[in-house]
């Protein structure tokens, strides 16, 4: 007798024994919840200070290197910098991770988007270094 | 005999192509029936993903600051004008849909305030309405 | 073709006394290449219900569209369809209340077909086995019950009866079959709350899951589409909350819970 076709069942629940070895979700969400609350707060001022306080609605040279004199701002820019890019390349993941790749793949992208993060916030603390030493 | 157990093992695999008609890794983009929520949701992924690739484009931007005073206030003054400005207001409408949707996203996530989340979802867009109108009178301000 | 089973339902659609309604129904059959749509016209009545509409057509112009009732009050959760793209319960789904010159008719999404307007519900009832909830369960005998006249309150354990609409609705399940899906998810809450001789830390940790409660998005099309009253998407926040909670104590708090 021939062998009946595993039904589609059978397929859906073994994909869903639990991992182990997978830091829990949960983290990653409440992350992203909390660097969206900070980005929400932060983005603001951002606005504000770059679009408000200036007359012209947008700082030129001399503007910047006045706005990033003081060290309060910088630190502000600097963690905006910081938990938009956390909360964009986290939001990009959890999109990605819709398409159904394997564990490793999906590892893979974790680590790529991790460098990628570093080196953007890398290239904006050079950036401000630059604006700031500028005479 | 031999017959039917054929026939049984294709209903156990219908062609998979015409079992998932709108399937596929963007089956969540579809628009079709959509409420007000799965709007929610649709958009929250679009204006995230565009707000991502404006960061790449900012940072790029931004470093016209590394070259010098001639080279960064050119670039203002293409920035104050009215087909940029236009951007501008897309841009600040996706900020303010994104991350007043996401205030929503992050309350319910939680279990909270879970009975009135369409209420809550609706003021929220409204508190962004407002929110649109003051950056767009600013930006003709301007402009 | 004779008169059929369903004959006494028929009597809704009489003939040369409804309005002509378009009806594009999805047709595939085993072995298609492709699925199409195909065009009848069918004269329905006030309270012609899109059931009748589909049985009439079944009846008296294509006796070979194949499509899935039982109880014709949206209590058994066998006939849900999608109708002009919206979630429903063929069998109290009014014709009229549609308010649409051409009805489209599809069945669930999400789902592996089988023929025409029916679907495998075996993909949908695995995701239930998956959180270790018995399909089959027994259903408690309440004191209050037992009441007769002046009976004062009855309980309901459970609204949800399995139509799948939800999972239809769910836009990440379109997108990921690997995601449990607001039903079970649903579920599990249910037996959180109440084990009733399940061990409700064990569901607990399976809904923690990549593909458990954190996929969802807070669309709530699952509670939008669901005609039982169940709210899935309120559930599985349920099941967030007390997930974040655990997690929260667990770091911050003492051993005990």
């Amino acid at each position: 007798m021939e062998e009946r076709q595993r039904p589609a069942g059978d397929r859906i629940a073994t994909t869903w024994t639990p991992s182990q070895e997978e830091a829990k979700p949960t983290w990653g969400w409440m992350l992203q919840a909390v660097t969206g609350m900070l980005v929400l707060v932060l983005v603001t001022l951002h606005m504000i200070a770059n679009h408000f306080v200036v007359k012209s609605g947008l700082r030129d040279f001399a503007d910047v290197v006045a706005y990033l004199s003081n060290p309060v701002v910088v630190a502000l820019e600097v963690l905006f910098l910081v938990v938009v890019t956390w909360h964009g390349l986290l939001g990009l993941r959890a999109v990605l991770f819709d398409f159904g790749f394997s564990r490793r793949t999906e590892s893979w992208i974790t680590r790529i988007l991790w460098v990628v993060g570093v080196a953007i916030v890398a290239y904006g603390l050079w950036l401000t270094w630059v604006i700031t030493s500028y005479h | 005999m031999s017959d039917q157990t054929a026939d049984r093992s294709r209903v156990e695999r219908p062609d998979e192509g015409a079992s998932r008609r709108r399937r596929g890794v963007i089956g969540w983009a579809d628009p079709r029936g959509r409420r007000l929520g799965g709007w929610a949701f649709i958009l929250n992924r679009l204006t995230g993903l565009g707000i991502l690739l404006y960061l790449f484009m900012h940072l790029v931007v931004l470093s016209l600051l590394a070259r010098g005073p001639s080279a960064w206030d050119g670039f203002v003054s293409i920035a104050l004008s009215p087909v940029f400005l236009s951007f501008d207001i897309v841009l600040i409408f996706g900020l303010l849909l994104h991350g007043l949707n996401g205030i929503r996203v992050t309350l319910v996530g939680f279990g909270l305030v879970v009975d009135r989340q369409k209420a809550i979802f609706v003021a929220l867009m409204v508190v962004g309405a407002l929110a649109l109108i003051v950056a767009a009178l600013r930006i003709i301000e301007v402009g | 073709m004779s008169a059929a089973i369903d004959s006494h339902r028929d009597t809704h659609a009489t003939e040369g006394t409804g309005r002509p309604t378009r009806f594009r129904v999805f047709r595939y059959k085993q072995g298609d290449r492709a699925p199409h749509f195909d065009e009848f016209s069918v004269e329905v009545a006030e309270e012609t219900t899109v059931l009748d509409a589909l049985i009439s057509i079944r009846n008296r112009q294509d006796p070979t569209l194949i499509l899935r009732h039982s109880c014709y009050h949206a209590s058994c959760g066998t006939c849900g369809l999608r109708v002009n793209d919206q979630e429903v319960m063929a069998c109290v789904t009014k014709v009229a209340d549609l308010k649409s010159a051409v009805v489209k008719v599809e069945p669930i999404a999400n789902q592996t077909l089988v023929a025409d307007l029916v679907t495998d519900m075996v993909d949908f009832y695995a995701r239930f086995n998956a959180i270790g909830r018995s399909l089959i369960q027994n259903s408690d005998w309440l004191p209050e019950a037992g009441r007769p006249p002046g009976v004062e309150t009855y309980r309901r354990f459970e609204n949800c009866i399995e139509c799948g609409l939800c999972l239809s609705a769910c836009p990440i399940v379109a997108s990921d079959p690997r995601y449990l899906g607001p039903a079970a998810l649903a579920a599990a809450w249910r037996a959180i709350e109440e084990p009733r001789g399940l061990d409700p830390e064990a569901v607990l940790q399976l809904t923690d899951d990549a593909q458990g409660s954190w996929r969802c998005h807070a669309a709530f099309e699952c509670s939008e589409a669901c005609p039982a009253n169940v709210d899935p998407a309120g559930k599985i926040m349920l099941v967030r909350r007390r997930l974040a909670a655990d997690h929260l104590r667990s770091i911050f708090g003492g051993r005990h819970s």
